[in-house]
């Protein structure tokens, strides 16, 4: 057997065949930082010298395929539609199902440059005042991503043809198989049902988890939208709700919008960029998104419980149960 | 006895579970929540800046864990007898009914599509805002204190 060689070399050889380079031709890759913060995919950052695209990239990879939500193939496909429309994502490179080079299949994109980790993102924005300003800009940012004609997804992207019915049912499947029964879901979950709106006139590609530690910012603005792995066709309102959840507030409790702005802010610009602005599903789908999260953590208890993940993380999140109850309530409460 | 050890007691002052706290006589002082305190300060203290990187969230997150477990040695006891009043009063039941029979009768009622009368609504509603309130004494101290939007 022979040992994989290091990330540098196989990339180096695996990108002077991509780029079908001759033999004379200059090509050096180097692996110049990691992180591990997208949890199960591995991000290298690479300084790239010769070649057509000189510059510093970043490779990310999924350890095994069987667990990717989305196929690299497919979420670089999203992506590379995405930006063409308008909307800021780091431009990708390369793609390679091949996961003999890095040990899964991986892309490379370009490196941008700014801030990712909540509290330190939420100081620089503080500090240069452009919350309001990048709330405007991921306002704009959705109108442009629901604009695209979902026909030009990938084929093995979810599709549910009934995206409010999909999610109230997984939901309440959830709440069903519940270890105890917790009457404030219940209440939502009885909610959820009475107001269920009816399915989106228009059903389009979302991005489904953009949110305050899944977007880079410097001190000019929204940089680029990260992660597209939970992309999928549904209902536009859903983006909308989910980044004005109060788990990516981060303490910022006066900006609904992820502790940067709020709702106005993010309405306008999203409608003067051409985006159709329901209250109404809005209101419906931040119930519903808050209930999806306090699920999940009773989900995560669950699995610490019987054995399927156990960590002493995964048994508090039991205990973070009453907070998404009770943004549920509150939220009914003033709907 | 139960009368030796509240003496004791008595002459060595109370702290938050001490005399006059519901266990008294089944151990010995420091109680559950006095012990709990013990093993977070030692968490916070200490272990955290010991422990390598990959590991002190995990420790902070224990850490955290006790603290909850304090806080529910302290106010578990009031805060369940508040919430079988409260359900048993938007039930119409006795308050000596446990509490899980209370919560699964009512999460039926909720599951159940027949209509609820609003004034019913309201004050069940009420009766689970009043008691995720008291949860998040317990879990999380000031969620529920926010002037912002929900």
């Amino acid at each position: 057997m022979t040992e994989r060689p290091n990330p540098d070399d196989a990339l180096r050889d695996w990108l002077r065949a991509t780029w079908q380079l001759g033999p004379d031709e200059h090509l050096h890759v180097g692996v110049v930082g990691q992180s591990t913060a997208g949890a199960r995919r591995r991000n290298l950052v690479l300084e790239i010298t010769g070649g057509p695209r000189p510059g510093r990239y970043v490779a990310t990879v999924l350890p095994t395929a069987d667990i990717a939500i989305l196929s690299m193939v497919d979420e670089a496909t999203i992506r590379m539609l995405a930006r063409e429309h308008g909307v800021p994502v780091p431009e990708v490179i390369g793609v390679s199902v091949d996961e003999s080079v890095l040990g899964g299949q991986f892309f490379i994109s370009e490196f941008i440059a700014g801030e990712t980790i909540p509290r330190r993102l939420l100081r620089l924005v503080r500090e240069h005042d452009i919350g309001p300003r990048i709330v405007g800009q991921l306002g704009e940012a959705f109108a442009r991503l629901h604009a695209v004609d979902p026909a030009l997804a990938p084929a093995a992207i979810g599709a549910p043809s009934a995206p409010v019915g999909a999610a109230l049912d997984a939901v309440s499947t959830v709440i069903d198989n519940l270890l105890q029964p917790e009457p404030a879901f219940s209440y939502a979950l009885r909610w959820l049902r009475e107001h269920r709106p009816t399915e989106p006139p228009q059903r389009r590609i979302v991005h489904a988890d953009v949110r305050t530690g899944n977007i880079i910012v410097d001190h000019t603005g929204l940089r680029s939208i990260l992660d597209w792995e939970t992309a999928k066709i549904g209902d536009p309102m859903e983006d909308l709700a989910w980044v004005c959840t109060r788990m990516w507030r981060f303490g910022e409790d006066h900006f609904t919008v992820g502790g940067l702005g709020t709702v106005e802010q993010l309405r306008d610009a999203y409608v003067a960029a051409g985006g159709i602005w329901d209250e109404q599903r809005f209101h419906w789908w931040r119930v519903l998104v808050t209930m999806r999260w306090g699920t999940g953590l009773a989900g995560q208890a669950a699995m610490h419980l019987d054995g399927r993940f156990s960590s002493v993380v995964m048994a508090a999140s039991g205990r973070r149960v009453a907070e998404l109850a009770y943004d549920a309530l509150t939220l009914i409460d003033v709907g | 006895m139960a009368l030796a050890h509240a003496s004791l007691i008595a002459g060595f002052g109370s702290g938050p579970g001490g005399a006059g706290c519901e266990a008294l006589g089944v151990q010995y002082r420091p109680d559950a929540a006095e012990l709990l305190d013990a093993v977070a300060s030692l968490l916070e203290d200490d272990v955290i800046a010991a422990v390598p990187a990959h590991l002190q969230h995990q420790v902070r997150v224990a850490a955290n864990l006790c603290r909850i477990l304090e806080r529910e040695a302290t106010f578990g006891p009031a805060n369940d007898a508040a919430e079988r009043g409260r359900l048993a009063g938007v039930l119409g039941a006795d308050d000596d009914r446990d509490l899980v029979s209370l919560r699964t009768e009512l999460a039926a009622i909720l599951a159940d599509p027949a209509p609820i009368e609003p004034a019913l609504d309201r004050s069940i509603r009420d009766a689970l805002l009043a008691t995720l309130r008291a949860d998040l004494a317990v879990a999380k101290p000031g969620y529920d204190a926010t002037t912002g939007a929900p």
